[in-house]
């Protein structure tokens, strides 16, 4: 993200209410990180102190300070999934895609795999729990998740069974 | 007044009165409780206040209960404000046994802290229950109680903002961003100054002051024209005089405050002089 | 156009009558976040192509969701003078019989759910749908809805949540015309005071008074109305369904409390992973402005009052009043000690008084002003009135969105709406109030859905999710569910349930691994009650909620893990 991209994003928040996290969620979304000069710049531009903004990026987990893959895989960890075998689901996610799904050494929680085609990470609930297990590709639901189906969802980008 | 211009105008407030423990106490309104124990020498325990910064509520040890007309509450002393007629006591069952468990969670969050090795004996709390966090790499030793002091007092009396909160719950931490030598510490130590557990650790070596726990942030040392040596920071060496005297000759502020007093103490005498013999 | 004048008004629920009561048939696809996702989208699409291919005068339109979640994609049907007829589980398979059928006056009779010959939409409209196709059951005999009592979700299902015009149909915004011109803020604060409407984010405190404490608050209009739809409880997506699909009941309540309370300033905080709310709230903000009903001079009163969305970014704890003003300011969402309150001078949003109420709140507020205070009052339980929409979701057989009125007991909603365990299996317990509430056991289930009583029980009402545990859950680890939820949620700042959530979390690993003793257990127990006792805001005060209820309801369970 050049200099010109971000002040177009910042001329979209004229009003202090929700405005730095309005700012950086864009950023988010633009780039699927928040860059660590893209941070800098933002710092200096708005003269907000870098540590706040290091704060709030560490703070919220919408926020990721490391690049993710082609794909991004939430899988939803609400209750109503939970009593449903989400982690069972995780696991086997983990284990098709050859990645480890544990929590990392800051609380949050993102892997990618080693050819950089996907990254998964959690959701605390998408509020979608009537088709609980759910995961969510690239921000499409898939309910009723299961180990077993996992492979067709995955195969639908392009991911294939001898990869891992 | 030469840090009158940071801090604000005291008004004093309504005198009220209050019972802490079966004995009355004068106090203001506006005042908290722990303000009025602090100054009456009546032990509350607690580690994130600081008078000069606005009640944070963080440590939960402060706690005591409190209320009106034979009514108790167990509340945080730094956030308590004084009233006509409130009554508290410091150390109920209720209280006791809370804290200690709170003191508990400390020993195992800071188990390299004398001081809360010595605030938890004090209170009869010898060993912790919990896990003890053991981390190797830890910047501020083990030490660290996340009271928030030395951000509130980086950013909000200093107004430099090098440090913060990083992450959330169990995860928090406080450094500079990215874990990276931050350009906004200019040294000053206020962070070292605020921290109740002696957590923070600064060196000074050469020409630089070495900001060790954070990241690693190096401050160039502002050296005295007259003797060398160095003596403070230098962007708050600069900041500090002008706050102190803008119309301080350039050749005192060069000047580390040793040499500073003597050239001061050589004028004097040589004024001194000149006026004796006026007098003879 | 602008809304200026009573006629407008009306001309314009006429106009939207036409919509929804076409002379022609009608077809509407349940398009809410999980209808779209379990094949509605798909549906749409194939119905759209099959509408073409025969040339078909057929009206297809999308609407959102009724809450009969597990028979979902839901697929309305109107034929001009006949009832609606509900078609449950479509799939794209059926869009051409669908389209046939309704080509020759009738409907695929074996998918359906139920019909609706008339529905009130409770603002003050009865839509009247006609008769027909007796064969199918009515909606009031289905079991799922037939203790239910549709306040909240009065329009949920029936009209296109895209389309302003559906919601004039339905009489909507008529009771933000009879509050604005016809009543004095007082009248209106003294109304929902008297109706008892009581905070539906989980603590229920009286709105009425919230409101008048606003008001009073110095600040004139410079003061902020926010509404919290950082519905963050796991397992509750009521709010998130109200926004989808309705999201002008929520302006109006918005615009009803703004002009009570004498405001100009509206904020809704929503949370991220709502996309699809974001998107009908921001469409529907949209609408609103372009008739005058939110912007300047709302509804030709000369009153201003406009409404913002800001987005949250992923922290359950934002949903806490202290730590969502913080957010909204930029902040990180780390709570800070009350007083003061948001109401208070200096303590809301950007140092202003601030009046903070839940979306489902809100959706209440039109409701009590077009029927009065009385009429709400008569619903529910003395204390306790007004319907609550639950979510019934984990191993329950019929999964969905129920709404009774307050202090229905629990056996009710699980057994008759959600007809018991998935599978045939028992159920044992039921979560309610989410990471904040607690594990209720079967025997308590004949205890009236009101705050005071899940108080008592060790949980609370929260934001209304009911999650369902059958005789294979381990309670223990629900417990260890939620402590790792709120453990990673925790902001951190106070040592009690940063730390202590920690340890509770590492106790209960302990025990599930075997490897703890009878003593840990006591451990547990203490370090739950002072992290209950002791932190500085909700989230860490309700926290240990589920590991004390399930220690108190189903101690055998973790008795049975520990050495002696």
């Amino acid at each position: 993200m050049d200099s010109h991209a971000l002040d177009a994003i910042i001329a979209r928040y004229d009003v202090p209410d929700g405005r730095l996290l309005g700012i950086l969620s864009e950023v988010q979304e633009q780039e699927g990180y928040i860059p660590h000069d893209v941070l800098v710049m933002l710092s200096e531009k708005l003269g907000v102190r870098l540590s706040r903004l290091y704060s709030l990026v560490t703070f919220y987990s919408f926020f990721s300070l490391q690049p993710v893959g082609e794909h991004m895989i939430t899988v939803c960890m609400g209750t109503a999934c939970h009593v449903k075998g989400a982690e069972m689901v995780l696991s086997a996610l983990g284990k098709h895609l050859g990645i480890e799904t544990g929590m990392a050494q800051d609380g949050k929680f993102a892997v990618t795999t080693e050819d950089n085609k996907f990254t998964v990470t959690i959701a605390r609930c998408f509020g979608a729990c009537s088709m609980a297990p759910v995961l969510s590709v690239d921000g499409n639901l898939y309910g009723y998740a299961t180990p077993e189906n996992l492979p067709a969802i995955l195969a639908e980008f392009g991911w294939r069974e001898h990869e891992s | 007044m030469i840090y009158g211009s940071a801090g604000k105008d005291h008004v004093p407030g309504k005198p009220v009165r209050v019972t802490i423990n079966g004995r009355q106490y004068r106090a203001e309104e506006g005042e908290t409780v722990l303000s009025v124990a602090i100054r009456e020498g009546i032990p509350i325990p607690h580690l994130c206040h600081e008078e000069s910064l606005d009640p944070y509520g963080a440590c939960r040890l402060c706690f005591v209960e409190a209320g009106k007309h034979g009514k108790r509450e167990m509340v945080t002393a730094c956030t308590l404000r004084v009233a006509e007629g409130l009554e508290v006591t410091t150390d109920t069952p209720t209280v006791t046994k809370h804290r200690a468990i709170l003191l508990e969670l400390y020993l195992a969050e800071a188990p390299k802290s004398e001081v809360i090795k010595e605030m938890a004996a004090r209170y009869g709390v010898m060993k912790t229950r919990f896990l003890k966090k053991m981390e190797t790499d830890d910047p501020l030793g083990g030490k660290c109680v996340l009271c928030g002091l030395c951000v509130r007092a980086c950013t909000e009396i200093m107004g430099a903002g090098a440090i913060g909160f990083i992450n959330r719950g169990p995860y928090t931490e406080v450094n500079t961003p990215f874990l990276e030598p931050s350009a906004d510490c200019y040294g000053c130590g206020a962070c070292v100054k605020v921290c109740p557990t002696h957590a923070i650790v600064m060196e000074d070596s050469g020409s630089e002051r070495v900001m060790k726990s954070w990241s690693g942030t190096r401050v160039p040392l502002a050296q005295c024209d007259c003797c060398g040596r160095y003596y403070a920071p230098k962007e708050l060496a600069a900041r500090t005089l002008s706050a102190l005297d803008p119309q301080l000759e350039r050749e005192l502020a060069g000047l580390c405050p040793s040499c500073r007093g003597k050239q001061i103490a050589e004028r004097e005498i040589l004024a001194r002089q000149g006026g004796a013999g006026n007098h003879a | 156009m602008r809304v200026e004048a009573e006629a407008d008004l009306k001309a314009l629920q006429a106009t939207g009558l036409k919509k929804l009561k076409p002379d022609k048939p009608r077809i509407a696809v349940g398009l809410a976040t999980c209808g779209a996702a379990v094949g509605g989208r798909k549906v749409y699409d194939r119905l759209r192509e099959a509408i073409a291919r025969e040339g078909a005068e057929i009206d297809l339109v999308q609407t959102g969701c009724i809450g009969y979640c597990r028979e979902e994609p839901l697929v309305n049907i109107t034929l001009p003078g006949k009832s609606l007829v509900i078609l449950r589980k479509v799939t794209e398979a059926d869009a051409d019989a669908i389209v046939r059928a309704v080509l020759n006056g009738k409907v695929p009779e074996d998918k359906a759910l139920c019909r609706v010959p008339a529905w009130d939409h409770v603002t003050g409209f009865v839509m009247e749908y006609g008769k027909g196709f007796d064969a199918i059951p009515l909606y009031q005999d289905v079991p799922f809805f037939a203790p239910q009592r549709k306040v909240i979700l009065r329009n949920a299902g029936f009209i296109d949540p895209e389309d302003i015009g559906e919601y004039f149909a339905v009489g909507g915004y008529a009771a933000a015309w009879k509050a604005l011109h016809g009543m004095e803020p007082e009248a209106i604060i003294a109304e929902v005071e008297k109706s008892g409407l009581r905070g539906r984010g989980g603590a229920g405190f009286p709105t009425g008074l919230k409101w008048r404490i606003t008001r009073d608050a110095p600040g004139g209009a410079e003061k902020y109305l926010v509404c919290n739809a950082d519905e963050g409880d796991p397992g509750a997506y009521m709010n998130r369904n109200e926004m989808e699909s309705d999201p002008h009941m929520l302006i109006e309540g918005m615009i009803i409390g703004a002009f009570a309370m004498g405001l100009r300033h509206g904020l809704i905080y929503i949370r991220s992973e709502y996309p699809l709310a974001i998107e009908r709230l921001g469409r529907a903000i949209g609408q609103a402005r372009e008739y005058g009903i939110l912007g300047e001079n709302i509804m030709g009163t000369g009153l201003s009052f406009d409404i913002r969305i800001a987005r949250g970014a992923g922290a359950f704890v934002c949903g806490e009043s202290t730590a969502l003003v913080a957010s909204i300011e930029g902040r990180t969402g780390r709570p800070h000690p009350r007083p003061p309150r948001l109401t208070d001078p200096e303590g809301g949003l950007f140092g202003k008084p601030t009046d903070l109420n839940n979306v489902e709140t809100w959706c209440n507020v039109p409701a009590i002003v077009a029927n009065g205070s009385g009429w709400y009052a008569g619903i529910g339980a003395k204390g306790n009135t007004g319907t609550k929409v639950f979510s019934l979701v984990g191993k329950v057989d019929r999964v969905g969105l129920v709404e009774v009125s307050l202090g229905t007991p629990i056996r009710t909603i699980v057994f008759d709406a959600g007809n018991g365990g998935a599978n045939g299996k028992k159920v044992k317990a039921v979560q309610t109030g989410g990471p904040s509430g607690g594990c209720i056991p079967l025997r308590l289930f004949d205890m009236p859905v009101d705050y005071e009583s899940l108080n008592k029980a060790g949980s609370i009402m929260g934001s209304g999710g009911i999650v369902v545990m059958d005789e294979d859950t381990d309670m223990v680890d629900i417990a260890r569910y939620f402590t790792g939820f709120a453990t990673g949620e925790s902001c951190g700042k106070c040592v009690p349930c940063r730390e202590g959530l920690k340890h509770t979390l590492l106790l209960i690993n302990r025990i599930q691994a075997g490897k703890a003793s009878k003593k840990d257990l006591a451990t547990l127990q203490e370090v739950c009650e002072t992290i209950a006792a002791t932190s500085l805001c909700g989230l860490g005060q309700t926290a240990p909620n589920p590991v004390l209820t399930t220690l108190a309801y189903f101690r055998e369970e973790y008795e049975a893990k520990v050495r002696p």
